[in-house]
């Protein structure tokens, strides 16, 4: 597998780290699992085919949720499937071994899909849209009315929210850095870290350079690489969450671009020492996509992701893992200890800058290509 | 010798098979069935999809030569490689000379540190590493207060934190071969040679060393196209800034969808070790040199 890691791979991590640490006993950690759709593909796999035969709208016997478990993670499971199966009385269940892009394309040319529903990203769902590989959303099943219609697609549908954050470490900067401090080494020195796909890393060095927030797209990606290109040497690109994690923890940086589930990770277990802030933050979905013949059907694998719109699901998942609730319905029921970290609290959406998904799943594929050229040339 | 012992036990078994080539096929045969249909098709299939995919032809091949970015790659790859062995047989052949000439209860222990890093996972080494090396890192740290530097050395994020990580996994694929090769010399020649006046050093050089050559080779060859399939400690331990070609692959083919590129580098790959193997046996004896007959 490639080393770069996913923000749902990395959630799976976060847990089952939370469970070795004994902040979450077994059980939860179990729980947390189920609803990430991590239990072993095991589970999941078996039956498929003869559920593949099944009629479109015949009760399948399950659902298959895909997602990056590895170690990972039953948070979906109360969060997710529980409510499905106690609605729709059909099983939902979670299968962890990791929907990349190129197992997902052999999965459909073989006509062997295994999964209905899978935990994905706007780039990777426009990609295997466009290929043919997915069913479009359906959303006389899906609920507009219960998303930002914003981050409802094509080819995929928002399922939460995460952000990619400014973190620093407090003891060598005074106040609230931004994004025109990232890019200034001189101003304050040191070592920066960036996520080394140009994913969400292209929005700070515009807004660094002057560009206005809703100015952004589509984006300057020649000004974007250069401003990106012009820290290089004082610059460390990670490639998973613990990484990024680790890098902050240990001082090597003063300024990282992360996850606000790691970067509220560091804040706990540094008390206090790395800050983040979701000032001009970007705000990003997750996305559930539906591969072209699934073994319970389109019908089905729609149906599912209805039941997860509900927001009591959501925030649970906001209180296991961090994750934003997708329906902004949810946000009454967010107790407030958990709102200074969540992406989408209606005051941190505000000072958030949203994430054109419609510009980057145009333009990922060969970016993601450019950005690995600039950084290692 | 094991040639005419064999023919004399299985000459009581001719009546079964109608000769000695019939019944060595027909033991070859399992294995060779199942090296053609998990290794051999899936590789021809792997070959088929570069001159197929996205359209037939060889356009995937000639990036290859038009290509910034895979230039890039595999000038990187090859730099980092010839860097490695090099260091790596140069640490090993030093290894393994004192296991040869260890005592045995010293070699016990000798093995175990050679084998033990084997078992580790390639991550948790290559975290190991950004521990000693960073910048607040153990070596930095304890050379800044014992007043040897000042400003912290650039250990990391380089060639340098690269080459030390593959060097350190690499380290046991060199011992073995050459631990084999040096074991197979006879002492009495390196006692003669002193035995007649050479030097510590001139007998090491003219009657050792020469010896433990096809050792070298071997080694040289196996650690060479191990480090051609490295991705994680380079991409940990280059900071992000260094992409090889074996990530390179993983990328197109995982990511980006582009598979007739990343087979066509798979491929070439693969081809440049068959190339490198076959040059070799022009030179020296492969089937002994990977311990066999």
């Amino acid at each position: 597998m490639r080393d770069e890691q996913s923000f749902a791979q990395d959630c799976a991590e976060i847990l089952r780290e939370d469970l070795v640490a004994g902040r979450i006993d077994r059980r939860t950690f179990m729980k947390g699992l189920l609803a990430l759709g991590l239990l072993p593909a095991a589970l999941g796999g078996s039956g498929a085919f003869a559920r593949a035969a099944m009629a479109q709208t015949a009760k399948p016997k399950e659902v298959v949720l895909a997602n990056f478990g590895g170690d990972a993670v039953p948070a979906f499971t109360d969060a997710f499937a529980k409510p499905f199966e106690a609605k729709e009385g059909v099983k939902l269940v979670i299968d962890g071994s990791g929907p990349s892009t190129g197992k997902i394309k052999a999965m459909v040319d073989a006509k062997k899909v295994i999964w209905d529903v899978i935990d994905s990203g706007t780039g990777q769902a426009h990609q295997l849209g466009q290929a043919g590989y997915l069913e479009p959303i359906d959303y006389t099943i899906v609920d507009k009315t219960k998303l930002d219609p914003q981050f409802a697609y094509k080819w995929g549908v928002i399922n939460y929210y995460f952000s990619t954050v400014l973190a620093w470490d407090s003891t060598k900067i005074q106040g609230t850095p931004t994004w025109a401090d990232f890019f200034d080494t001189k101003k304050i020195p040191g070592k920066r870290m960036l996520r080394r796909t140009g994913l969400a890393m292209l929005e700070p060095a515009l807004l660094a350079d002057g560009v206005a927030a809703d100015k952004l797209y589509p984006i300057d990606q020649k000004r974007a690489l250069a401003k990106i290109a012009s820290i290089k040497a004082d610059s460390l690109y990670w490639n998973s969450g613990a990484e990024s994690q680790q890098l902050m923890r240990t001082g090597e940086c003063v300024m990282g671009i992360m996850w606000h589930t790691r970067a509220n990770i560091l804040t706990r277990d540094t008390d206090g020492r790395i800050k983040f802030t979701f000032n001009q933050a970007i705000v990003q979905p997750g996305i559930w996509i539906v591969p072209k013949n699934s073994p319970a059907g389109s019908t089905w694998a729609h149906r599912a992701i209805r039941a997860m719109q509900e927001p009591e699901g959501q925030v649970l998942l906001l209180e296991r893992m961090g994750n934003g609730p997708a329906n902004p319905a949810a946000a009454a029921l967010v107790k407030p200890q958990f709102n200074a970290a969540n992406p989408s609290a209606p005051e941190n959406l505000a000072k958030q800058v949203k994430f054109g998904g419609e510009w980057w799943m145009e333009n990922q594929e060969q970016l993601t290509q450019a950005f690995l050229d600039m950084i290692s040339s | 010798m094991t040639a005419v012992a064999a023919t004399g036990a299985h000459s009581g078994r001719r009546f079964f098979f109608a000769n000695e080539r019939t019944a060595y096929w027909l033991m070859v045969a399992p294995a060779a069935v199942l090296m053609a249909a998990f290794y051999f098709y899936p590789l021809v299939e792997v070959l088929w999809i570069s001159v197929t995919e996205p359209k037939p032809g060889l356009d995937n091949y000639a990036l290859l030569f038009t290509s910034a970015s895979i230039r890039r790659t595999i000038v990187t790859t090859l730099r980092i490689c010839t860097i490695t062995t090099a260091v790596t047989i140069v640490l090993g052949y030093v290894v393994a000379y004192v296991l040869v000439h260890a005592s045995p209860r010293a070699q016990r222990w000798l093995f175990l540190g050679v084998l033990v890093p084997l078992w580790i996972s390639v991550l948790v080494r290559a975290f190991a590493w950004v521990t000693l090396l960073a910048r607040e890192g153990l070596i930095n740290t304890t050379l800044r207060d014992a007043g040897i530097i000042e400003q912290p050395l650039a250990l990391i994020w380089n060639e340098f934190g690269i080459v030390i990580g593959m060097v350190h996994y690499m380290i046991p694929y060199a011992v073995l071969p050459l631990y084999a090769s040096m074991r197979d010399i006879d002492a009495r020649t390196v006692s003669a040679a002193r035995g007649l006046g050479g030097s510590r050093f001139y007998t090491f050089r003219r009657v050792f060393l020469p010896q433990s050559l096809p050792g070298i080779i071997g080694a040289t060859v196996l650690v060479f196209i191990f480090s051609l399939g490295f991705f994680v400690t380079p991409a940990i331990l280059g900071g992000g800034k260094t992409l090889m070609i074996a990530e390179y692959i993983s990328l197109q083919i995982l990511d980006l969808l582009r598979w007739g590129l990343g087979t066509m580098l798979a491929s070439t790959l693969v081809i440049f070790i068959f190339v490198l193997l076959a040059a070799l046996a022009k030179v020296v004896d492969l089937k002994r040199l990977f311990g066999a007959g």
